[in-house]
C-alpha cells in the first residue's frame, strides 16, 4: 500500500515536528513493514503558472506552435511547443529555463530551428498524472509567476508498507489509521475527522439486508443537485501518488475515502436506484460487471440488488448500470460492512481481487461506515455549495459491534514481558491507541475501539503484543532458558534415520536425493503402469501420491542415467499406503546389465550391514514374489527380521528397465522405516574366549554348476563339531562343469591347544560329510 | 684351538656380511651354527679332552658361537634398515565418496544445536488432518491459508501439511507440560515453481513450554541458534508480525551477514534479513494441546531448513534440491 506523507500530515496535529524521512525505520519495528520510502517532486524546480499570451503555427512543423509565454517576468518569452491544445489565453505549468523535470534542465534549445527559452509541460511531465495528451490547463484565477510547488502538494514521501504485514490490521488499510499509528509512535495528538453531520429529518431509503450474516450493516444516502464533477488538483494529485487514476470528483471522492478510512464506498447514480435488498445470488445465474465481463453466479456470492435485479457484486464490484455517468447529478451513496469470508470466497471463485474486495477481507469495522459517508458529504459540499442532501442517513445495522472489554493480568503481563511494567507506562501505551484504561490491583481493565476490536484485539495476549510493541521490541533483552536437567524422553525416528543415511553415504558411496511425494505421472506414463491412490485435489499432473518408495524414485535414476553408466541413491521418505503415512527407505542401484549378480549380491550386504552394524540383528532373505508386475517374481526376497517382514528386495523387470535404458539392471531395496525405529535392539552377548590358540582352516566345496549355495550352506551348518567357533563363506570360483566353495573354519577349544590329531580327525569327519552329501572336496 | 676358533669367526664374519637377503643369511646361520657346523664339530671334539680345556675350551667356542649369533642378528637388523622393497608408489586412485543431501546436512546441524540446548528432536505425519495443520493451530475457516492455491488437499479429506507446526499439537498430546521440542521436515505448498518458489520444502518448528516463559526467552534462544548457524556474532531483531498460532507474533531479522547491517542490496539496504518468524504461544493452541495457558507459556519458531541450505551453500535455485541430479548432489559429500 501507498501512503503520502503529505496525507498523514493533515490527520496529525504538530505534525511538523515529525521527521517523514527518519519515521519509518520505526514504523517497521513498531507496526508493519516499510517496503520503500520515496521522496518524490523534489526532482522538479522552476515550474511556475504561466499564460500564453501569442500562439502562432511552427513555420517548419505541421504540429508544433510557436508561443510567447508571459511566466511573471517583465518580458513574454518564446518558447516552442507540439501540445496539440496551446491556445493564446491558455495558463499552464512553464518550467524556466535553469528549472529541473524530472531532474534534467531546461535550456534554451532551437526545435526546427526556432529556439524554445523553456518547456509548457504535461500531467506526466510534472509527476502527478499520467495524463500526457497535453499540457495541463489551470484555472484562470491562477497567478502569473507563482511557483507551482506553493500550489500544489508536489512534494511529497510516499511510502510503501507491505500489504502482507498488514493481514491482520484492518485499521491500516487506510491513511487516517497509519496517521494514528505514526502519532502513536510519535506521542503526537490525532487530529478528527472533519465531517458533515447529518440530520435525519427526511424519508428513510428502501433498504433491506436479507442475510445480516453477511452483511453487517448497510448505509444509503442519497445527494442531489451535484453541479462541479471536478476533482480539486492536489485530490488529484494525492490519488495518483497513492497509485490510482482521477477520474471525476464523484468517482475520485469514493476511492478518496478508501484510501483515508479505508471503507470502500459506491456511488450509484440515483436516477436509476429503486429499492435495494442485499441477498444472496441464485445458483447459475448471470451478472455483467463493470468491466463488461459476464459472470457466473453460485448461491454463495452475496449480491445487492435493486428492485428485482442485480446491481452489483456485494463489496466486490458494481455493474454497468449502476455506473455514474458524464452526466450524473444525482448520487445513491453506499456504505457497508460485509463478512470478510464470504467476500474473499465470491472474489475468488470469481477471479476478481479489487482494493473493496481486498479491504473487505480483512475484517473492517462497521462503526466506520456512516462515518465514511458523513466524510464524503462533508467533502463533496465544499466543491457543490448548492448541493442537497435528500434522505436520511439510512443505517441498516441488525447487530452493533460493541467495544471490546479485556482484563489485562499485570502477572500474565509480567511473564510476558520478562519483567514488570509500571501502571503507568502501560496505561500511556494503551491510551495512546486509542484503548481506555483502568487501573486495578491484579489487572487493567481495558476498554478495546471497534476499530481494533473487529478483528486483532479480543483477547489479554493480544493486549500483550500491544503493550510490548510500544514498550519497543528493541528494548527486550536475551534471556535464556532455564534448563532442567532431567533426561528427556527422545523421539528416536530422526537420529535412526540419520544414522542410515551416514551409514550409506560413508560406506557404500551413496548419493541421496529427494524426490516428490506424489508419482511423476509423466514417468509412468514411460513405464505404462497404473498406480491408484490418494490424490490431490484439482490437479491433472503429478496428483497421485506415492505408495512405493524405490518406484517412485525411477525417474531420478531415468534422468541420472542420461549422465552416468551406474548409480546408487537412496532416500528416506513418507509413502501413503492404505491411506496412512508411512516412512521408508529406498535404496536403488543401476548398474550395467552383466553385473547383476555382483550388484544383487551387494545390495544383499548392504541389508544385512544395515541391520547388524546399526540394530545388532540378523537378516533372513526369504523367497516371495510381490504382487508388483513391475518386478522380476523370481529375484524378489523378503528381508525377515526376527520374523518381520521388514521390507524387500526387488529386480525391475526387464520390459521397464528397458523403457529407462538399455543393458541396464535395476535393483531396490525398500525397508519399512517405521517397523526398522521400532526393533529393539537386543544387548551384546559377550561368549568367552578361549585360552588356548584357534586355527583357521579352509576347504574347498565342489559342486555341479547348478548348486544352489543354499544347499551348500545347509550342508555346512549341518555339520556339527564341539570344536567349530564359526564358519564363512570365502569365495565362490567357477569353471566350465563346476562351481567351488571356499569354506572357512575357525575351531579351537576352550580346554586345550588342538593336536595335530585333533586337527586330523576334524578333517577327515569333515571331508567325509561332504561326501554324504554329494559333493566334492579339493584336499 | 684358540686358532682355530679364530678362523672359524673370522670366515663366519666374512660369510656373514656377504649375503644381502634374510633368507641367505637364515642358511648361513644354520650352517654356521647348526648340527653340521664347523662350531658344532668343535664342541664335540672336547669330550676327550681333559676337564680344564673342556672347560677353558668349552667357553671359549660358546662365546665365539654367542657372537656369532650377535653378528647375524645386527646383520639382521642392518639388511632390514636397508630393506628397499619398489613398487610404482605414485598411483593415486580417486577416493570414492558418498553424498548427504544439503537439506540433511544443515537439518543435522541445526539439531545438534538445539539438542545441546535441551530440545527433543519429533517428527510428524506429512499427510494431515485439517485439524493438526489449522484448526488446532487456531488458523480460522475462511483464512487466506487455507485456500485450494496454498494447499494441497486430498480426495480423501486430508492434506499435505503447509507447515511444521502441525507437530507443536502432537508433542503437547504425547509430551505434555513443560516441553521443548523441535521438529525438522518437509512441507507443501501449492505454488507455481521457480528458482525462489517449490511445492516441497523443508522447516524446522521449535517450541518451548513452560513456566513463565517470556518474549526474551524467544529472543535468546533464536539468536544462539542463528549465531551458531551462521557461526557470527550476528543480531537479532524483533519486528511485528502475524502468524494465527502466535500471540504475540514477531518476524526475527537477522543483521546482514553479507554488509554487517550497514545496508546492501542483499539485505534491500535496511540491513536486516527476515529469517525467523515466531512467537508466544496462542493461548488457543496451548489450550488444543490440553495445556493450560493459565499455567504455562511458550514460544514457537519456524527455520526454513531448505531456505537455510540455500544460504549456506549459495545455491541459487530452489528446484535444485529436489531434481535428484546426482551431479549436483554428489558434491556434498562428507568426510
Amino acid at each position: 500500500m501507498l501512503i503520502s506523507c503529505n496525507k498523514l500530515k493533515t490527520h496529525i496535529k504538530n505534525s511538523e515536528d515529525i521527521d517523514f524521512l527518519k519515521i519509518w525505520d520505526k514504523f517497521t519495528i513498531r507496526t508493519a513493514e516499510v517496503e520503500d520510502v520515496k521522496v518524490v517532486g523534489n526532482n522538479i524546480d522552476g515550474v511556475v503558472v504561466a499564460q500564453i499570451v501569442d500562439c502562432k503555427e511552427h513555420p517548419d512543423s505541421d504540429h508544433m506552435h510557436v508561443l510567447m509565454v508571459d511566466y511573471g517576468e517583465k518580458e513574454p518569452i518564446q518558447v516552442v511547443c507540439g501540445a496539440p491544445n496551446v491556445r493564446k489565453g491558455l495558463k499552464t505549468c512553464f518550467v524556466k529555463v535553469g528549472g529541473h523535470i524530472d531532474g534534467i534542465e531546461i535550456k534554451p534549445r532551437p526545435l526546427r530551428g526556432v529556439v524554445s527559452n523553456g518547456m509548457c509541460c504535461s500531467g506526466r511531465e510534472l509527476g502527478i498524472s499520467d495524463n500526457h495528451e497535453g499540457i495541463l490547463e489551470l484555472p484562470d484565477d491562477y497567478p502569473v509567476g507563482k511557483d507551482i510547488k506553493e500550489l500544489w502538494p508536489i512534494d511529497d514521501i510516499i511510502v510503501e508498507i507491505d500489504n502482507k504485514s498488514l493481514t491482520n490490521r484492518p485499521d491500516l488499510w487506510g491513511h487516517y489509521g497509519i496517521a494514528r499509528e505514526v502519532a502513536a509512535i510519535t506521542e503526537h495528538e490525532l487530529l478528527p475527522l472533519e465531517i458533515e453531520e447529518i440530520k435525519n429529518d427526511k424519508e428513510d431509503l428502501d433498504i433491506v439486508i436479507k442475510n445480516p450474516e453477511l452483511c453487517y450493516r448497510y448505509c444509503g444516502l442519497t445527494v442531489e443537485n451535484i453541479k462541479n464533477n471536478t476533482t480539486p488538483m492536489d485530490m488529484q494529485i494525492f490519488l495518483y501518488y497513492a497509485g490510482m487514476r482521477s477520474i471525476s470528483l464523484l468517482v475520485d471522492l469514493t476511492n478518496y475515502l478508501m484510501l483515508e478510512l479505508g471503507q470502500p464506498m459506491h456511488a450509484f447514480d440515483k436516477r436509476v436506484v429503486k429499492s435495494l435488498e442485499i441477498g444472496l445470488a441464485k445458483d447459475g445465474d448471470t451478472y455483467t460487471t463493470l468491466d463488461g465481463v459476464e459472470r457466473k453466479l453460485t448461491g454463495d456470492n452475496l449480491m445487492i440488488k435493486n428492485g428485482d435485479k442485480y446491481f452489483a457484486i456485494a463489496g466486490v464490484m458494481g455493474g454497468l448500470d449502476s455506473e455514474i455517468l458524464s452526466d450524473t447529478d444525482s448520487l445513491f451513496l453506499e456504505s457497508a460492512t460485509f463478512d470478510p469470508g464470504s467476500i474473499r470466497k465470491t472474489a475468488i471463485s470469481l477471479g476478481l481481487r479489487t482494493e473493496a474486495s481486498a479491504r473487505y477481507e480483512k475484517s473492517l469495522d462497521p462503526n466506520m461506515a456512516d462515518l465514511a459517508i458523513k466524510r464524503f458529504v462533508y467533502l463533496l459540499h465544499k466543491e457543490n455549495k448548492d448541493m442537497k442532501i435528500t434522505s436520511n442517513l439510512t443505517d441498516v445495522y441488525p447487530t452493533k459491534l460493541e467495544e471490546g472489554h479485556i482484563s489485562l493480568t499485570k502477572r500474565k503481563l509480567a511473564i510476558y514481558m520478562g519483567k514488570t511494567l509500571e501502571d503507568n507506562v502501560v496505561k500511556n501505551i494503551l491510551e495512546r491507541i486509542g484503548f481506555q484504561v483502568e487501573i486495578k490491583d491484579d489487572t487493567y481493565e481495558v476498554v478495546v475501539p471497534t476499530f481494533r476490536h473487529s478483528k486483532d484485539v479480543n483477547i489479554e495476549e493480544d493486549l500483550i503484543e500491544e503493550v510490548s510493541r510500544f514498550y519497543g521490541l528493541e528494548n527486550f533483552g536475551p534471556s535464556p532458558l532455564c534448563l532442567e536437567l532431567s533426561s528427556k524422553e527422545q523421539d528416536k525416528v530422526y537420529n535412526e534415520e540419520y544414522e542410515v543415511k551416514y551409514l550409506l553415504a560413508n560406506k557404500y558411496d551413496m548419493n541421496e536425493v529427494h524426490s516428490y511425494i506424489w508419482y511423476d505421472t509423466n514417468m509412468l506414463k514411460q513405464l505404462g503402469v497404473q498406480k491408484d491412490g490418494v490424490k490431490l485435489l484439482g490437479k491433472e499432473q503429478n496428483n497421485i501420491l506415492r505408495d512405493d518408495l524405490p518406484f517412485s524414485l525411477l525417474n531420478i535414476i531415468n534422468n541420472n542415467l542420461k549422465n552416468f553408466n551406474a548409480l546408487r541413491v537412496f532416500e528416506i521418505a513418507t509413502t501413503i499406503v492404505n491411506n496412512q503415512n508411512e516412512r521408508h527407505l529406498a535404496v536403488i542401484y543401476a548398474d550395467d546389465e552383466k553385473n547383476i549378480e555382483r550388484v544383487y549380491n551387494e545390495a544383499k550386504n548392504t541389508i544385512k550391514t544395515i541391520f547388524n552394524n546399526l540394530k545388532n540383528l540378523n537378516v533372513v532373505f526369504k523367497d516371495s514374489a510381490l504382487e508388483k508386475d513391475y518386478y522380476v517374481n523370481t529375484l524378489g526376497k523378503t528381508i525377515m527380521v526376527n520374523d518381520i517382514a521388514l521390507g524387500s528386495l526387488n529386480v525391475l523387470n526387464k520390459a521397464c528397465t528397458n523403457k529407462i535404458a538399455k543393458k541396464k539392471v535395476i535393483i531396490m531395496i525398500d525397508i519399512d522405516f517405521d517397523k526398522y525405529v521400532n526393533l529393539e535392539v537386543p544387548d551384546i552377548k559377550v561368549k568367552e574366549i578361549s585360552k588356548y590358540p584357534c586355527v583357521n582352516l579352509d576347504y574347498t566345496i565342489v559342486a555341479k554348476k547348478d548348486t544352489k549355495y543354499s544347499y551348500i550352506s545347509e550342508v555346512i551348518s549341518s555339520f556339527k563339531n564341539k570344536f567349530i567357533n564359526s564358519s564363512h563363506l570365502v569365495g565362490v570360483y567357477e569353471d566350465d562343469k563346476n562351481k567351488k566353495y571356499t569354506i572357512s573354519f575357525n575351531v579351537g577349544s576352550n580346554e586345550k591347544t588342538l593336536t595335530q590329531e585333533d586337527l586330523t580327525k576334524f578333517k577327515d569327519k569333515f571331508i567325509n560329510h561332504i561326501k554324504e552329501n554329494a559333493l566334492e572336496i579339493i584336499e | 684351538m684358540e686358532n682355530k676358533i679364530e678362523t672359524i669367526l673370522k670366515a663366519a664374519k666374512e660369510e656373514i656380511e656377504k649375503t644381502t637377503k634374510e633368507a641367505d643369511l637364515m642358511n648361513v646361520k644354520s650352517k654356521l651354527l647348526g648340527k653340521s657346523s664347523e662350531m658344532s664339530a668343535l664342541l664335540s671334539s672336547l669330550k676327550d679332552m681333559p676337564i680344564e680345556d673342556k672347560k677353558k675350551y668349552g667357553s671359549l667356542i660358546n662365546n665365539a658361537k654367542k657372537e656369532i649369533e650377535e653378528y647375524v642378528t645386527n646383520h639382521l637388523a642392518s639388511l632390514e634398515s636397508k630393506s628397499n622393497i619398489t613398487f610404482d608408489d605414485t598411483i593415486d586412485y580417486d577416493v570414492k565418496k558418498g553424498s548427504l543431501h544439503p537439506v540433511t546436512i544443515v537439518g543435522k546441524e541445526v539439531t545438534d544445536l538445539l539438542r545441546k540446548m535441551g530440545f527433543t528432536i519429533v517428527s510428524g505425519p506429512e499427510m494431515e488432518t485439517e485439524y493438526y495443520n489449522f484448526e488446532a493451530l487456531n488458523v480460522p475457516k475462511n483464512h487466506p491459508a487455507r485456500d485450494m492455491q496454498d494447499t494441497y488437499y486430498l480426495d480423501n479429506g486430508m492434506l499435505l501439511r503447509t507447515q511444521t507446526s502441525d507437530n507443536q499439537i502432537h508433542a503437547m498430546e504425547k509430551y505434555g507440560a513443560p516441553l521443548r521440542i523441535c521438529a525438522p521436515g518437509r512441507t507443501f505448498r501449492n505454488e507455481d515453481m521457480d528458482a525462489g518458489h517449490e511445492t516441497t520444502f523443508f522447516q524446522l518448528e521449535g517450541m518451548v513450554i513452560d513456566k513463565n516463559i517470556s518474549i526474551e526467552n524467544l529472543l535468546y534462544t533464536v539468536r544462539s541458534l542463528v549465531r551458531e548457524i551462521l557461526k557470527q556474532d550476528v543480531e537479532v531483531r524483533l519486528r511485528p508480525g502475524f502468524f494465527p498460532f502466535t500471540e504475540p507474533s514477531f518476524e526475527m531479522d537477522v543483521s546482514c551477514t553479507i554488509c554487517g547491517g550497514k545496508g546492501c542490496p542483499t539485505c534491500k539496504n535496511s540491513g536486516w534479513v527476515e529469517l525467523v518468524p515466531g512467537g508466544m504461544v496462542h493461548p488457543n493452541v496451548l489450550r488444543a494441546g490440553g495445556i493450560d495457558p493459565n499455567e504455562y507459556t511458550g514460544f514457537a519458531f519456524g527455520f526454513g531448513l531448505t531456505r537455510l541450505a540455500m544460504m549456506k551453500y549459495k545455491i541459487s535455485d530452489i528446484r535444485l534440491l529436489n531434481s535428484g541430479d546426482v551431479r549436483f548432489l554428489e558434491q556434498f559429500n562428507i568426510k
